[in-house]
């Protein structure tokens, strides 16, 4: 039977998704992804966190079967990711970055040529496609063209032309991109959903509040992953010290004096975090300093270190 | 002034660079008038010789065997066979394996001595009807030389008429000095046509049309942009096709070699007019294609390239007048293998530029207001 | 290969081009505007030779001469010369092609049994047109000559000459079969080359790739519209051909269709291997026009017969699908061939069709760069 010899057995019904061995790909003298190894669990909901140019949508693509990998292996679903290729496409659902539907098509049509592709038995199909209408709120628009959608609706209609065939494993690459909050929200919701219902999801993202809507996070850094984890283990592990967040004018002046201090900073929208080994000590040092140099200061206060901070001090380290 | 051509520039640096970052564009934009060039020069010949010829001789006398010596050495006629029966040769001509069959029955050479007129059997396949004309004029000939000769010199004493035929300008009559320059036109149109609606529609298809619009961008501007860098490619294929015409064809240019790039920058100013036409009306690079070859062929055709004006039904002839392609070739035409200069082409000039001006300002203008 | 696949992608493909009527209304336009272009402007026929007579004799016989131009039907004069620098200006010039210059003592010389001389000189720069009107005029002047120097004896070898199949060498029945192969070849050219290109330029492509669609699927799905589309056209064309033009087809329409369908079917195919292998939609359609549109018009026969260039060419023509259609269509319109002398040809065309399939799918990679 065709396939069978690229599947492992022994991982046919393991409770392992996804995973990877020192996976890496390179383009010409730039190497996009750089010996990644990671696992995912079935009916995780796994998070790939990193900044745009990290590697997160050359890894996906390399998961998916639509990119070759330089080196290392890996398999999706109990297929390697080398070998075979097509037999993962039958068993995952692939949202790429663009949510690319066709635009000249209307809502309903989209759907039907997924359904075909996909071959959706007959029996489920008109179900699905209700299914998928109701879940984008789709339902009474469904013979619009879907160039006329707006951004959200986009989203959500290509997240259900990618599961129509209920696959086990989806994969969506920056699904939340150019997307209104509520809608990114909304969004969230339904993948909980998914992942309730035992599908693993496999999501890359480059905001960081959206991190702690995963089971498992790692965090990807020019190509290398520099953290893995549950979201609260992250901030356990690597925050071992504290962070202040300061409001003052001036901030980046109040940036590069408090770094001359030796006190590591970075701004965050208008506000200054610090990361200091004892709150309780930098307190007062940071108001003297900026005082010498006449910065108002209005607050400094201890918060619980975001993600965000996490990560930039991953990458400092890095 | 200054930062409008510094804009202008701009544009037409960025054009270049996504023209020729693809390294198969570089190619193309160099291979295909080479290629188009050749094929002209070689293929497109309407120079008839080597007709695929079938003789049928079953006389097999001294007369016989020396006619069909002067058809196989005349350069006119390749024999491909000697078949021997009727239905053989009906076989061939159905199956287009020779164009012509020569059929010389029993009793050629008696008949001869007899001094009766002997027939000979002339068989022409008419699908091709233009080649058949020529083919059967030759045939004419070299029976009409042999009757002669056979008759002796005696009877050509007396008076007759001889007729002095030369051709002019291309006295070998060789087609290639007709179509390779002609080929400049062909090239310069469908080239600089397509490249130009089909970048516009492009930036607007990729949705960064919308990004230029943001910018201090004028639209003159951005038009200029868009055509300038392939008015520079067309200047770039018609020194290439003129190279390659006189280094490897020894077409002749007989005529003020200034003339050349004036008048195909006069041409450019309809082609590129006509391409930004076609970028208002397409709205995606499909129909851009589509667009550029629906006006291409007629315009080719009725041009007088391949197939003379004159012979057209009046309508067309009027049909032509609004054809640039038609006032370019008879330039070209004229500066290559005429000899004509300025004196005698301006007319031809002028009636292109108006035309050029008004299609370029039309366009623009329509441009413009789709923009807005 | 899952049907409904393929039945999925055919039907995406359908509205897409339906979606865009401008491109169908175009391609359907084309056929039916070349066939007009080339059936009623376009004639190789050589006639309406724009003539200017130098008669410097004045006699009689040369003004019979001139008249005989006239009535032969193939030559105009435009101008009755006053003297020969007139006839390098109007050759010059462009306002006559053919050139005659009777001398004056012509009736004399003839009258004396001497030798006369008459000067003719054709504007060579369109040589097709010149060879013809050179036949013309010998042809003239042979019968002329004889006439006016009291006839001889008749020639000892007695030519006859037939034409086979268009008998009357109208050139309009020679064209319009060929033409319909180019038109195939172009519709084909233009509407596919861009398919798959213009996905990958959009995005579609990639999610696409990332389904379980198999390449034979995907590109069968894509073909088969453009099938139906090239289908319509090439009935426009045989119907435009009969009824309009009265081109005869005298052999068997089945056999035109089905030979027609896997001519289409390669050439589409051609379209569908350009747009996998350029990726750009600018690239594709200039590779298309070359591949695929000039061969077809310059090397196929279609218009220039092959036998005319030379050899490298003619070798190369060889490969050209288009020529063994040009054979295909004349033979079945204008010799009403049977199946028997077309299936070396045929042949040919479906070999064309397989390998460029298998090419096609052997290109497209389910992968991206």
């Amino acid at each position: 039977m065709p396939g069978q010899g690229a599947r492992s057995s022994v991982l046919v019904n393991s409770t392992i998704a996804v995973s990877v061995r020192h996976l890496t790909r390179a383009f010409g003298d730039f190497i996009a992804v750089d010996h990644i190894s990671l696992e995912v669990a079935r009916g995780e909901i796994f998070g790939f966190l990193g900044p745009n140019g990290a590697g997160k949508s050359t890894t996906i693509k390399m998961l998916c079967g639509l990119l070759m990998p330089t080196r290392g292996s890996g398999t999706v679903d109990g297929y390697d990711i080398i070998t075979g290729s097509e037999e993962i496409k039958q068993n995952i659902g692939y949202m790429s970055q663009k949510f690319s539907l066709y635009d000249d098509l209307t809502v309903e049509e989209n759907i039907n040529f997924f359904s075909g592709v996909y071959t959706v038995p007959e029996p489920k199909k008109e179900a699905r496609k209700e299914w998928a209408l109701e879940m984008a709120g789709l339902s009474d628009k469904r013979g619009a063209l879907t160039k006329t959608l707006p951004g959200g609706y986009k989203q959500r209609l290509a997240l259900g032309c990618a599961i129509l065939h209920e696959p086990p494993i989806l994969f969506l690459d920056e699904p939340t991109s150019g997307v209104d909050p509520i809608s990114r929200r909304n969004f969230w919701n339904m993948i909980y959903e998914m992942a309730r219902a035992g599908t693993t999801v496999f999501v890359t993202t480059h905001y960081m509040d959206e991190a702690d809507y995963c089971d498992r996070l790692a965090l990807i850094y020019r190509g290398k992953i520099i953290a893995e984890g549950a979201p609260n283990e992250l901030r356990k592990n690597y925050m071992t010290r504290d962070v202040l967040e300061i409001e003052a004018d001036h901030l980046v002046e109040a940036m590069e004096i408090l770094e001359k201090q030796g006190i590591e900073t970075a701004v965050f929208g208008s506000l200054l975090h610090a990361t200091v080994e004892d709150a309780k000590a930098a307190v007062p040092v940071i108001y003297k300093t900026l005082g010498e140099s006449n910065i108002m200061v209005r607050r400094v206060d201890k918060i619980v270190p975001s993600l965000e901070d996490v990560f930039v001090t991953l990458i400092e380290k890095a | 002034m200054q930062k409008s051509l510094e804009r202008i520039k701009q544009m037409v640096i960025k054009e270049f660079i996504q023209i020729l970052r693809d390294k198969r564009m570089k190619a193309i934009v160099f291979v295909v008038p080479v290629l188009q060039t050749l094929v002209f020069g070689f293929a497109v010949t309407t120079d008839v010789n080597n007709i695929p010829t079938a003789i049928m001789d079953l006389d097999h006398s001294f007369e016989s065997r020396e006619l069909v010596r002067r058809f196989a050495s005349s350069g006119y006629f390749s024999i491909m066979a000697t078949p021997t029966t009727p239905g053989d040769v009906r076989e061939m001509l159905d199956r287009a394996a020779v164009s012509v069959a020569l059929q010389i029955n029993r009793g050629f050479s008696a008949d001869l001595k007899k001094g009766i007129p002997a027939p000979i059997q002339v068989i022409a396949d008419g699908t091709d009807s233009n080649t058949t004309t020529v083919a059967m004029d030759y045939a004419g000939r070299i029976i009409k030389k042999y009757s002669q000769d056979l008759a002796g010199p005696e009877v050509r004493s007396s008076a007759r008429v001889d007729v002095r035929q030369r051709a002019w300008y291309n006295p070998e009559l060789k087609s290639k000095n007709y179509n390779v320059p002609g080929v400049i036109a062909m090239v310069i149109m469908l080239t600089s046509l397509l490249l130009t609606s089909m970048a516009v529609v492009r930036e607007r298809e990729m949705g960064t049309m919308e990004q230029l619009m943001v910018t201090p961008l004028k639209p003159v501007e951005l038009i200029l942009g868009k055509t300038i860098p392939f008015a520079i490619i067309a200047f770039l294929d018609m020194t290439l096709i003129t190279v390659l015409g006189v280094l490897m064809f020894r077409i002749p240019i007989n005529g003020p070699l200034w003339l050349l790039p004036l008048s195909t920058a006069i041409y450019l100013l309809s082609v590129l007019g006509i391409g930004l036409f076609v970028s208002t009306v397409a709205k995606t690079q499909q129909q851009a294609l589509m667009a550029s070859f629906l006006f291409y062929m007629p315009a080719i055709l009725l041009s007088g390239f391949m197939f003379p004006i004159e012979n057209m039904p009046v309508i067309f002839q009027y049909l032509t007048y609004a054809n640039p392609l038609r006032y370019f070739l008879v330039i070209i035409r004229g500066i290559f293998l005429k000899g004509n200069g300025f004196g005698i082409l301006w007319p031809q000039m002028l009636s292109l530029f108006i035309l050029g001006a008004a299609v370029l300002i039309l366009s623009a203008l329509r441009f413009r207001k789709r923009l807005g | 290969m899952k049907l409904l696949r393929i039945k999925a992608i055919t039907k995406k493909e359908i509205l897409q081009i339906w979606r865009d009527p401008l491109s169908l209304a175009m391609a359907f336009l084309m056929p039916v505007l070349l066939l007009f272009i080339f059936g009623y402007a376009i004639t190789l026929d050589v006639n309406k030779l724009t003539t200017i007579v130098y008669d410097a004799d004045q006699s009689s016989i040369s003004r019979e001469l001139t008249a005989e131009l006239t009535a032969s039907g193939y030559f105009t004069i435009v101008r009755a010369a006053e003297n020969q620098r007139e006839i390098d200006t109007y050759l010059d010039a462009g306002k006559a092609r053919v050139a005659v210059s009777i001398p004056v003592d012509f009736a004399k010389t003839i009258a004396s049994g001497g030798m006369a001389q008459l000067q003719v000189l054709v504007d060579g720069s369109d040589s097709n047109t010149a060879t013809i009107a050179l036949g013309y005029l010998s042809a003239l002047m042979d019968i002329y000559g004889q006439r006016v120097t009291g006839g001889r004896s008749s020639p000892l070898i007695d030519s006859r000459v037939r034409v086979w199949y268009n008998p009357e060498l109208k050139s309009r029945n020679f064209i319009i079969p060929g033409l319909i192969a180019v038109i195939m070849m172009v519709i084909a050219a233009l509407l596919t080359s861009l398919t798959f290109a213009r996905e990958w330029e959009r995005g579609t492509m990639e999610q696409l790739i990332a389904t379980p669609a198999k390449p034979p699927e995907v590109v069968l799905g894509k073909l088969i519209p453009y099938f139906l589309i090239g289908s319509i056209d090439m009935i426009i064309s045989v119907l435009m051909a009969v009824f309009l033009f009265e081109v005869p087809l005298k052999g068997n329409v089945l056999i035109l269709a089905v030979i027609s369908s896997v001519f289409l079917f390669g050439a589409l195919g051609l379209g569908i291997v350009i747009s996998i292998v350029a990726k750009s939609q600018l690239v594709a359609s200039q590779v298309a026009m070359v591949a695929t549109f000039l061969p077809a018009f310059l090397l196929s026969g279609f218009m220039f017969a092959i036998s005319n260039m030379p050899l490298p060419l003619q070798w190369f023509s060889r490969l050209i699908p288009a020529r063994y259609f040009v054979t295909v269509l004349k033979g079945i319109f204008l010799k009403g061939n049977p199946v028997r002398i077309l299936v070396f040809d045929a042949i040919f065309l479906l070999f064309f069709a397989v390998i460029v399939f298998i090419v096609a799918n052997g290109k497209f990679r389910k992968k991206m760069v």
